[in-house]
């Protein structure tokens, strides 16, 4: 078991190495994408998938999936930008959007934690309950005429850096620690791990699950609030599809659909990963429709392939326990 | 056993109850729901989710999911309307390739699944990427623009969406035939009898002789089948082939099959709560808007149609009680 965990553990280190064979191997046909300008604006526009990851991998790890993140991405940013376009103080339409995030995230949770609504279904629900009421709130509508010094807001940077990329950056590093450091960090890995197990070492498992879901939908509402900024304009579709990406963001950083392994740093490497992707077709002169399909394949190669490292591992793992069965008897078992 | 058929028995009867309740609720905010033409005339706009969720059924009997099924709709409508104009091919021809495409596309999930040993959902997902994927590949090479996709197709296509036999309408009959052909793979063969021991415990099934592997890979083969079956509706229906035809069927299709009873960890279910599901869901959406409500609504609807119907059930006694049993029966096998 040791050695399959340890190259689960190393999966965040063959993501970053992905991602700095993709840089070099596009910087080789086109200079131009390894310069700072071109780097930063890939880092620019991870930011968004970044957060909506680094709240997917809580649900994820305690064995749950929050598919109901996109739809809670749009409203905070149809909310917020339509409080700021009217004149309100950003700091409470920021608190407002933060506040919706909450509540479903609270609803989520609540669904699956305590009345057990298995977590795609309620989610799901959500999902269309969250996406109509955004588009009953818009009426249809676009957002639009967002004062500008919300927009340039996106614009500043720190050192180079955009500064919400440092706020992603940060975020992660401060839940990285907690998830590595603090005591009831280690609870969401647990939960997904063995419920049962959870249960029995008494670890508060409903209570835990129910805080996955409201990170995941406060990490949603922030991303929410800074699609808005960055963009400067909300349309109905906002958030469509995007809870696919931040899934298959986390696939990619190694986290596992069915609990218990993975962590921020990994998730948010798949982030930047999903983002880079983008950026090389244009610079490598692709026509951008080829974008999905090799999202898509990278994302069934990784998966297979981690499948099957798991099952070569399990495989010599059994045949050792099974050698040392029967030279010793009574083995590790 | 006994129990659990008295269960199953008694969702299908509640559905019927409340089909005929939201029929009369909108009957009396609108009279004009009530005619039997516009009842027959709104399976128009429900048969394309529910002849995947037909379909979606059996996998999710077998303990998978299949959400790439709203990519295999654009790619299989992208393949006809590319082979009919711009190859020339008969567009009955056109159209049986397509649903040999999208065939082919369910059985490559399925192996991917049961063979490869990826997790349902997170195979879909990646080939729910690669399939939209492939479309926009191949909307972007023929020089189509994709805003309006391939039309004109000739009369003889458009009927199957919009053609009446003594009065039916077209997409009636196909959901019609479509219940009774899925009705018996399920429930009168022993294909249906693997599936389900599947879906029950997958272990037991395996060491009974049940090609459990080839189960699994022949129900996403179907569901893949059936996404194009609905995409060549989708097509004729509206007359143009569009690799995003199916974009919002995802939501619509699983809610369809989880409301109708089946679980979604596998094992139990029936295709005749999928059915009333789906009758259930159109109706509503048709209802709605005749009720002066927006479309935007629609999408609360289902939503809350979903996530009551599952919370009712999973805090039925009877249903936690045999989930338990199932664990522990699993538990055993496995450990």
């Amino acid at each position: 078991m040791t050695i399959i965990k340890r190259i689960f553990k190393k999966r965040e280190i063959t993501a970053l190495a992905f991602l700095i064979v993709l840089f070099l191997g596009v910087g080789l046909r086109n200079p131009d994408f390894i310069n700072m300008q071109s780097v930063s604006t890939v880092l620019k526009g991870s930011v968004i998938y970044i957060l909506l990851a680094v709240g997917m991998t809580f649900v994820l790890l305690t064995g749950g999936i929050d598919v109901s993140v996109g739809a809670t991405l749009g409203i905070s940013a149809a909310i917020s930008a339509t409080m700021i376009r009217d004149g309100s103080s950003v700091v409470l339409s920021i608190l407002v959007a933060l506040a919706i995030g909450i509540i479903i995230g609270l609803i989520n949770g609540i669904g699956v934690a305590i009345v057990k609504v298995p977590a795609i279904i309620m989610t799901l629900g959500i999902l269309g309950i969250t996406r109509g009421t955004m588009i009953v709130y818009t009426n249809g509508r676009w957002v639009e005429n967002l004062p500008d010094f919300f927009k340039k807001a996106s614009q500043a940077s720190f050192g180079g850096l955009n500064h919400y990329f440092v706020l992603a950056v940060i975020t992660v590093a401060l839940v990285q620690l907690y998830f590595s450091k603090a005591k009831t960090g280690r609870f969401f890995a647990a939960i997904g791990d063995n419920v049962e197990g959870a249960v029995l070492v008494g670890i508060p498992v409903k209570k835990m699950m129910i805080i996955a879901y409201v990170v995941s939908g406060f990490c949603a509402a922030i991303a929410g609030v800074i699609f808005a900024s960055q963009v400067g304009f909300v349309t109905s579709n906002t958030g469509f599809d995007i809870e696919m990406v931040a899934i298959a963001a986390c696939v990619l950083g190694g986290v596992s659909l069915s609990g218990g392994i993975g962590s921020v740093i990994g998730s948010s490497i798949g982030a930047i990963i999903m983002t880079a992707i983008n950026s090389a077709l244009i610079f490598l002169k692709v026509p951008s429709f080829w974008n999905k399909s090799i999202q898509g394949l990278l994302l069934i190669l990784i998966v297979v392939s981690d499948v099957l490292i798991h099952k070569y591992f399990q495989e010599k793992a059994r045949k050792q326990r099974l050698s040392a069965k029967s030279s010793f008897v009574g083995g590790d078992e | 056993m006994e129990k659990w058929k008295e269960f199953k028995g008694k969702w299908e009867i509640s559905l019927a109850l409340f089909l005929i309740i939201e029929i009369l609720i909108f009957g009396f905010i609108n009279p004009r729901f009530l005619k039997i033409k516009v009842l027959m005339n709104s399976a128009n706009d429900f048969v394309t989710v529910a002849i995947i969720a037909l379909f979606m059924t059996l996998v999710i009997i077998t303990g998978g999911i299949d959400i790439s099924i709203g990519s295999v709709v654009g790619l299989s409508s992208v393949v006809m309307g590319l082979l009919w104009q711009e190859l020339g091919f008969n567009i009955w021809f056109a159209l049986s390739i397509a649903i040999m495409v999208g065939a082919l596309c369910g059985a490559f999930n399925g192996f991917l699944v049961a063979y490869v040993g990826v997790q349902a959902m997170v195979a879909t997902l990646g080939t729910s990427f690669l399939y939209a994927g492939i479309s926009l590949v191949i909307i972007g090479f023929s020089g189509i623009s994709p805003a309006e996709g391939i039309t004109g197709f000739p009369d003889s296509f458009r009927a199957l969406g919009h053609g009446e036999l003594f009065g039916v309408p077209s997409s009636l009959i196909i959901f019609v035939l479509l219940i009774i052909s899925v009705y018996i793979i399920l429930h009168k063969t022993t294909y249906g009898r693997r599936v389900y021991l599947t879906g029950i415990n997958k272990a037991a099934a395996e060491f009974s002789g049940i090609k459990t592997k080839l189960v699994i890979l022949s129900t996403h083969m179907l569901v893949g089948m059936g996404a194009a079956i609905s995409g060549m509706y989708i097509t004729s229906y509206l007359s143009s082939s569009r690799a995003d035809h199916g974009a919002t069927l995802t939501l619509s299709v699983i809610t369809a099959v989880v409301l109708g009873g089946t679980a979604i960890t596998g094992g139990e279910g029936s295709i005749v709560g999928t059915a009333l599901a789906s009758v259930i869901i159109g109706l509503m959406t048709l209802g709605l808007q005749m009720a002066g409500l927006s479309t935007q609504f629609v999408g609360i609807g289902i939503g809350l149609l979903l996530v009551i119907s599952v919370a009712i059930k999973s805090s039925l006694g009877e249903g936690n009680l045999f989930s338990d049993i199932k664990r522990k029966i699993k538990s055993k096998v496995s450990g």
